[in-house]
């Protein structure tokens, strides 16, 4: 079917291509949108380029993407969001097991393991945040400098209290709920008297069950004492206003994305389906920050537009266009193609989407580093049962973690990690509930209430922690393309490479150790069992893990010093290409255990004021009507 | 210019007592509309009428901001708090009926004389002599041992908003002596649409008093409000003229993105259900009278809320999706054997 324009903001191919931008963005999602509203509250001219289509700005739109998700026999990532050749996306189901020397090429991405990657992003207006839980941690001022703190991977070429000012804008931009005072360990710091804009989400009852009995627990490690603490998880999500943020001025949830007015999402109401998609669109989503931008009057909207090759002027090193395929009809192959000029260039796909365009635009970068230092989370989950239902299936999907050992000079031994404390129960390990249902209906011949009972019995005493492990950048962790492997529209698919290094699977071993202590302490049942016939799973000192991935792309275009050991500077421009920044998870040095979207979103609002300042300088002087908060 | 203007606290008490019922009234007939819609269609209607319903809360616990600010003490547990449907509200020189219908073109032009907007002038508080009616509510009437009438809602309205002028003038601040413990902050409250407003003085008192107006009436009958939200009466003409209304357009042209209406969507449930139209004993019956215990163990529970300790409305949340769920069960009750008509939540408190 063909899709129609909004015609107050979406602009027609042939338009986009006629106008002269100031800035032209690839991608829609976190990255992309921040510096769109950015840039144009700063008077700028921008066009944004999304290759899914223009869906759910609309309530009634949003409910479809919803249906959909219910409708789903799999609960994946990306089941709210029709399927398009034009624009495939990865989907946890389409990996496999591989076999040595074989690539699985089922999906869109081409996998060559050795570990079978499970991770996802999604193609679609908003990106990867229209599927992200919403887990919005800072990242620890030891994981800027893991080179000069611990002889590991490189430092960055900024420091903690360079990004603080940025991530209050971003905390203010995503919405974060959290509380300060439970952020007081490995050295965080905030501004004096800062507050979030929300108070943290409530505690859930399994929170504080697992509270009592872990609080203070030591772990003695490489010669340090940590003694743990369960703590909230600072996430965009919208709660209670902080009345005493930005100086006492207070903060206004941003509720539902829609066209028309439609008073919802102002609050988080525990529906526990925050990921892939929240009901009641009470978590963020890029969507707000884009609907804002578009709200400015200018931002051009381009979708169903994949962009298809970065050209550059040979001499100068500037990129003069970017091109693009425009098509009508997500299930038709048909399209034009078109070119967008402007002065400067955003990449913000991803990770993996802005290294496979520009390797597919024969882009590899003086250092050689474009798609190299692939990283994402490696994520060992523990599940068990505890001895009274501890209410599962309550509450947004995480509420509290264990972060005492995000850092600390074992880091020179091994990863560093934090366990979430999941509310969802077993889901993402198992299936549940939706196995558990199963298994009671089918095989055990239950019905009434007594499978109610057995429901109640067997799903709300369930825990799931989820180990997330940090993976260190390495060059032979990457994405490549290779012509061999192209989508319908011909472009070429992501070829991934990705293992993991006994410094990380050290930290596995170690967490799967402590989740044993834990379990034991809680009076749970540890029901974790990882089988190899899982994609995932991997053998280390004689013992099996299976490690899924956390859809935390990055490291693709890595920021440093210089363009011979990286690929963009601190500001996210490319060392090659002036008037080009590569924007997202993929400029980051590392990843620490935070979740990337926090840092992204803080590193694009400092992009932003550089491009701003680049353009300024180059033209007449703009209005400067900065959004962003103070406090 | 009404022959009763309130000239006393007592009297400025009992028109917002008055109000809180009158706010109160208007959710359970938007709430049987509400639910009644086949789960997973008539997106935009439910919306609406979502939308609404919040905002009458909100209208609601402002009310009752403005009288605990001025000392009084809002219950929600007094008798007959919860009018009997259909009851009447006031409406120039007649009364309307206001009932418990499913969503339907009838349900949408009663809702629609809910919230019509008042006379551009604003100046007279008009009334008029109608003979008594046993459910009619207080809000209509001007006093006690009068049958004279309020011309409009809008105008009840007004004449509070002049006691208020009239009293703070009389008493100075101390007009506003209640606890402002008891004042409903945002930190317990949020809704879609505009802000909770806690009330100390006269200022904040007109505040809440105009957002509740032109939340419902738009401002003289502008489409949309002083914040630019568009006002209860044009959100559901939307359903009957099938198209959004945006900034720009004039009242009864909307040139928004089309609204689809699906009528038949909807469990065909019995007009002002009654629990004595289900049968004695019978499970259909018990839920009826469950959702009633429980909704009055909800209005227990925002009186409460409302009498100094805000925090429970927290606890009120989880009690709103109960509700929910009890009327969906009986909502999907056929009362006889061709499912021409489905049972109903009551509302009888």
């Amino acid at each position: 079917m063909t899709e129609e324009r909004n015609d107050r903001f979406e602009v027609s191919p042939e338009a986009a291509s006629s106008i002269a931008y100031d800035v032209a963005v690839v991608g829609s999602g976190v990255s992309g949108a921040l510096i769109a509203k950015e840039l144009s509250g700063r008077g700028l001219r921008v066009l944004v380029i999304e290759a899914g289509p223009s869906h759910d700005l609309t309530v009634a739109e949003y409910e479809t993407s919803l249906r959909r998700f219910y409708g789903a026999a799999s609960k994946d990532n990306n089941a709210p969001y029709a399927a398009n050749a034009n624009a495939p996306m990865p989907r946890s189901t389409d990996t496999t097991k591989l076999r040595p020397g074989e690539p699985n090429a089922d999906g869109y991405l081409v996998q060559l393991g050795p570990l079978e990657l499970d991770s996802t992003y999604t193609r679609v207006l908003g990106g990867t945040s229209r599927h992200w839980e919403g887990k919005a941690l800072r990242m620890l001022p030891d994981d800027f400098a893991l080179r000069s703190r611990f002889g590991r991977a490189a430092d960055w070429p900024l420091g903690y209290d360079d990004l603080e000012p940025y991530y209050r804008r971003a905390e203010f931009e995503l919405g974060v709920a959290g509380e300060v005072e439970e952020q007081d360990f490995a050295g965080l710091r905030f501004a004096p008297d800062y507050v979030y804009p929300m108070h943290g989400m409530p505690r859930s009852h399994l929170d504080r069950v697992i509270a009592d009995d872990l609080d203070g627990l030591e772990v003695a490690r490489d010669g340090e004492t940590f003694a743990l603490s369960v703590r909230g998880t600072p996430q965009a999500r919208n709660g209670v206003p902080n009345a005493a943020y930005d100086g006492g001025r207070g903060y206004r949830p941003v509720g539902a994305v829609s066209l028309h007015q439609a008073e919802l999402g102002e609050r988080c109401q525990g529906n526990t389906n925050c990921t892939p998609i929240c009901p009641v669109q009470a978590k963020y989503d890029a969507r707000r920050t884009l609907f804002q931008a578009l709200g400015t009057g200018r931002v051009d909207l381009l979708t169903q537009a994949v962009a298809s090759e970065v050209h550059v002027d040979p001499a100068s090193g500037r990129v003069t266009a970017i091109d693009y395929q425009a098509y009508a009809d997500p299930a038709s192959a048909e399209h034009v193609t078109g070119t967008v000029r402007a002065d400067v260039f955003v990449l913000a796909g991803n990770a993996v989407e802005n290294a496979r365009l520009m390797l597919a635009s024969g882009l590899t970068g003086s250092s050689g580093l474009v798609g190299r230092n692939l990283m994402d989370h490696a994520y060992l989950l523990t599940w068990a049962l505890m001895p009274e239902p501890v209410g599962a299936l309550r509450g947004p999907l995480c509420t509290s973690g264990i972060e005492d050992l995000r850092t600390g000079a074992f880091r020179r031994q091994h990863a560093a990690f934090r366990f979430g404390i999941h509310n969802d129960g077993w889901g993402w390990a198992t299936g549940s509930p939706y196995g558990d249902l199963e298994e009671l209906v089918d095989r055990r011949n239950t019905f009434g209430p007594a499978l109610r009972r057995a429901l109640v019995q067997q799903i709300s005493r369930q825990v799931l922690m989820a180990g997330m492990i940090e993976v260190l950048p390495d060059e032979s962790n990457r994405v490549t393309v290779d012509p061999r492997y192209r989508d319908r529209l011909g472009n070429p698919r992501p070829v991934v490479s990705f293992g993991v290094p006994p410094y990380t699977l050290e930290a596995a071993a170690f967490a799967r150790r402590l989740s044993r202590r834990l379990y034991q302490r809680l009076g749970a049942e540890d029901h974790t069992a990882y089988h190899p016939a899982e994609p995932g799973w991997v053998s280390y000192q004689g013992e099996g893990y299976v490690l899924r991935g956390g859809n935390h792309w990055a490291g693709t275009h890595v920021m440093g010093t210089s363009p011979r050991a990286s690929v963009v500077d601190a500001d996210q421009r490319s060392w090659d290409h002036p008037n080009l920044f590569l924007a997202g998870a993929g400029s980051m040095a590392s990843i620490g255990t935070s979740n990337t979207t926090l840092t992204l979103a803080a590193l694009c609002l400092r992009s932003a004021d550089t491009i701003a300042k680049d353009l300024e300088t180059a033209a007449a002087p703009v209005t400067a009507t900065a959004g962003g908060a103070g406090a | 210019m009404s022959l009763h203007p309130i000239t006393d606290v007592a009297g400025l008490h009992r028109h917002l007592e008055a109000a809180i019922q009158l706010e109160h009234a208007t959710i359970p007939p938007y709430l049987t509309a509400l639910y009644s819609i086949r789960p997973g269609t008539n997106s935009a209607a439910l919306q609406v009428l979502r939308a609404v319903a919040v905002e009458e809360m909100l209208h609601l616990t402002l009310s009752a901001n403005i009288l605990n600010a001025v000392g009084g003490s809002p219950d929600l547990t007094v008798p007959g708090f919860v009018p009997a449907f259909p009851a009447y509200l006031p409406d120039g020189e007649t009364d309307f009926e206001v009932g418990l219908r499913r969503f339907s073109t009838e349900a949408i032009d009663t809702f629609l004389k809910i919230e019509r907007p008042a006379p551009a002038d604003g100046e007279s508080i008009r009334t008029v002599e109608r003979p008594p009616r046993p459910t009619m509510l207080g809000a209509g009437k001007v006093a006690d041992d009068s049958e004279e009438h309020f011309y409009s809602i809008g105008e009840f309205y007004r004449a509070i908003e002049d006691g208020l002028i009239r009293l703070e003038a009389e008493h100075g601040p101390e007009l506003f002596a209640g606890d402002p413990r008891r004042q409903i902050t945002p930190e317990f409250y949020y809704s879609g649409g505009g802000e909770i407003i806690p009330v100390t003085d006269l200022t904040s008192a007109r505040a809440a008093i105009r957002l509740i107006a032109e939340q419902g009436e738009g401002d003289g009958g502008a489409i949309f409000d002083y914040e630019d939200e568009i006002a209860h009466y044009y959100r559901f003409q939307q359903l009957v003229l099938g198209r959004y209304y945006q900034a720009g357009d004039v009242a009864g042209s909307p040139s928004g993105l089309p609204v689809d209406v699906d009528w038949g969507a909807v469990y065909p449930i019995k007009t002002n259900a009654r629990v004595s139209d289900y049968p004695e004993g019978s499970e259909l019956r018990r839920a009826a009278e469950a959702f009633n215990r429980d909704y009055a163990g909800f209005l227990a529970l925002l009186t409460g809320a409302f009498q100094g300790e805000p925090a429970r409305l927290n606890d009120a949340m989880g009690d709103m999706f109960r509700l929910k769920d009890l009327a969906g069960q009986l909502m999907r009750q056929p009362l006889d054997a061709a499912g021409m008509e489905h049972a109903a939540p009551t509302f009888e408190v």
